[in-house]
């Protein structure tokens, strides 16, 4: 059931993204790949199966039910440190946009030279 | 196992938080990033050395983890082979960034994010592990985003965003693939990859989903490396970035998406058997390359007549450069299509694209160094206020000229040899008749036209003829060797002067290396092998088996 879920609310995730990605403010974009970049994280973690227990819950020695695998969750702490980082850049970036071009839509952006 | 292959990683990394100390004094910051770029040299020589020289495969576990557990750094003669391109790239590029960007742009962040992105490009040319490739991606990428948007004004705000955004959906899309290939193969190790792959019933692995998730993979590097119809990002943002930095986004971080083409296709993929049930029709072999041979094939087509026929429509020394950029790794692409085609030529066409992408590497950067130089003292490289340079300033020309000529393909120059090999690829592959053989054929022949017919437009608009007003305006009419910046100060001349050794150096290793194609071409045939020779990269990583 949870797979069923999951999948879903991961297509919802991807569709809204790339819905954003393609608007022409460029806010709504960077929140676009924001929201895709998560998504993709979201994925990450349903590739190490949903069975099993949190790897914390391990006893020591073996035995107990089996855990989930720790290494999807260790992946998508690294790809969320590092989509905090380019993210900030990205918002920042929009501000200097703005600044430098008066707007921040998309069209008005690709006629100025 | 050897921890001299973490010394380029080491020494770009250190080099880079030294450069943050040193912020308060200029010179010791300039002192201490040039001297780090030297030592990366060095330490990529000695690298050299051990694993070409001696012919062995290093193998690093990172914390004494055993692979597949921990993330292994490999250094084989591929691997080698991209550093030692990125080494001499960087310590000249940097050379000429010390003159050219300005005191307070390299005291506030450039030194630093140079090397950083040193350590990004190290990394991944270094990694045995597919998720590390993507964490030292981010690490280039990072540098580069704010390398690109260094100048911060008009044009560079709006080029950063579109390359900032794009490379964003690419790390999103990697890490999808990254994450459908561990769910699948169980594994993110290269090496094990590789040897699950090639044994898909022992370890439960379904072929078919990592075959489509390699091809997600696969947009990914074609991005980075700027290849048509991922190469909408390059233009603009090579016009943004100081010439330095696009030198080196066009002769090294470009690189590494061909690297990582080579590596994973190659050396990983190519271990999969395709299912009989997709086996292309006229093609031989069931390998996983036989699907990608035709994309390479049609992708670097597409690179080659688009990259083209954009530069020959251009109005600017720096547009024509980056539309050439893109035809030239085109023609980086089209004997790795051919390697993935047809079997029996695979070690020399892996052998052709890495010596074109050397060349390239070396020209493509001298000749951005020579648009910037352009740029320093003419103040522009559109056309329209450009002509005759070369009766003003024929050293600065006669680098272009040099450069020109070794993209163009003209013996001795290393450039004839990366032209020769393609055909000369190309040509074998027809004698086996294997299919599409006449088709690369003409296209190479029309890429190379093509490469003429641009550079001698922008050889004619720019640097022969009469000297247009502002030629005349900015640079001396006594024929000076220097051109002297219009305000010809000692300060700047001695500026302008440097820049010129630099492209001279540059000059001089094109030529070096063509009259030495030897040594090149040895090492690019080693690290070929070593790219196809799948079995080998396995047994020097020696992942452990897991107990499921």
């Amino acid at each position: 059931m949870t797979q069923f879920v999951l999948a879903a609310v991961l297509g919802l995730l991807f569709a809204f993204g790339t819905f954003l990605v393609l608007r022409r403010d460029v806010v709504r974009v960077v929140w676009g790949v924001t929201i895709i970049s998560q998504a993709a994280n979201v994925y990450l973690v349903t590739m190490g199966g949903l069975e099993g227990l949190a790897p914390i819950g391990h006893g020591h020695g073996g035995g107990g039910p089996a855990v989930t695998d720790p290494l999807v969750q260790a992946l998508v702490l690294t790809a969320i440190v590092i989509g905090f980082g380019t993210s900030a850049l990205a918002l920042v970036l929009t501000y200097r946009l703005y600044q430098e071009h008066g707007t921040i839509d998309v069209y008005e952006l690709g006629g100025s030279q | 196992m050897s921890t001299l292959v973490i010394a380029p990683l080491l020494v770009a990394l250190c080099t880079a938080i030294l450069t943050l100390l040193a912020r308060p004094s200029l010179r010791l910051q300039q002192g201490v990033s040039l001297l780090g770029a030297a030592a990366y040299l060095g330490a990529v020589a000695a690298l050299f050395g051990r694993v070409v020289g001696g012919g062995e495969t290093l193998a690093y576990q990172v914390g004494n983890w055993v692979a597949p557990f921990g993330i292994a750094l490999v250094g084989d003669a591929l691997s080698l082979f991209m550093l030692g391109l990125a080494a001499l790239v960087s310590l000249g590029a940097l050379a000429y960034a010390v003159l050219y960007v300005d005191d307070y742009g390299q005291r506030l962040t450039f030194h630093p994010l140079y090397h950083f992105m040193m350590v990004g490009v190290s990394g991944s040319f270094l990694t045995g592990d597919v998720f590390n490739l993507f964490v030292w991606f981010e690490v280039m990428l990072m540098s580069s985003y704010v390398l690109v948007l260094f100048y911060g004004g008009r044009e560079h705000t709006r080029a950063a965003l579109n390359y900032v955004v794009l490379n964003l959906l690419g790390s999103a899309v990697m890490l999808v693939a990254i994450g459908g290939l561990y769910a699948t193969t169980g594994t993110l190790n290269m090496a094990d990859l590789a040897r699950r792959l090639a044994d898909p019933a022992a370890y439960g692995v379904n072929v078919l989903p990592v075959l489509g998730l390699a091809a997600v993979l696969f947009s990914v590097f074609a991005l980075k490396a700027g290849i048509v119809p991922f190469q909408f990002w390059v233009p603009a943002a090579y016009r943004a970035a100081p010439a330095p930095v696009t030198a080196m986004l066009a002769g090294v971080v470009k690189k590494v998406g061909v690297y990582a083409i080579v590596r994973l296709y190659f050396t990983v993929f190519a271990a999969a058997s395709l299912p009989t049930a997709l086996s292309f029709p006229g093609l031989a072999g069931d390998s996983t390359l036989a699907f990608f041979g035709p994309v390479l094939f049609l992708m670097a087509t597409a690179s080659i007549v688009l990259g083209g026929v954009g530069a020959v429509g251009r109005d600017d020394l720096d547009s024509v450069l980056a539309f050439s950029s893109i035809s030239q790794v085109g023609f980086i692409v089209l004997p790795l299509a051919v390697a993935a085609t047809v079997p029996a030529v695979r070690v020399l066409g892996v052998a052709a694209g890495l010596v074109y992408a050397f060349n390239h590497g070396l020209a493509k950067s001298l000749l951005f160094l020579v648009a910037g130089t352009v740029r320093e003292s003419v103040g522009s490289t559109e056309f329209a206020d450009l002509g005759g340079i070369a009766g003003r300033s024929p050293l600065l020309s006669a680098t272009f000229f040099v450069g020109a000529l070794s993209l163009i393909g003209v013996p001795p120059l290393s450039g004839f040899f990366g032209k020769f090999l393609v055909f000369d690829v190309a040509a074998r592959a027809f004698a086996t008749s294997a299919t599409g053989a006449v088709a690369t054929l003409a296209v190479a022949l029309l890429g190379a036209v093509l490469t003429i017919a641009y550079y001698t437009r922008a050889w004619n608009a720019a640097f022969w003829g009469e000297p247009s007003t502002r030629v005349r305006e900015f640079l001396g009419d006594d024929r000076s060797v220097v051109p002297d910046g219009g305000q010809s100060t000692a300060e700047n001349a001695l500026t302008l002067g440097g820049m010129v050794a630099i492209l001279v150096g540059f000059t001089v290793a094109i030529v070096a290396f063509g009259i030495g194609f030897d040594a090149v071409y040895g090492a690019a045939e080693a690290a070929a092998r070593a790219a196809v020779d799948t079995g080998g990269y396995v047994d020097a990583v020696a992942p452990a088996e897991v107990i499921e």
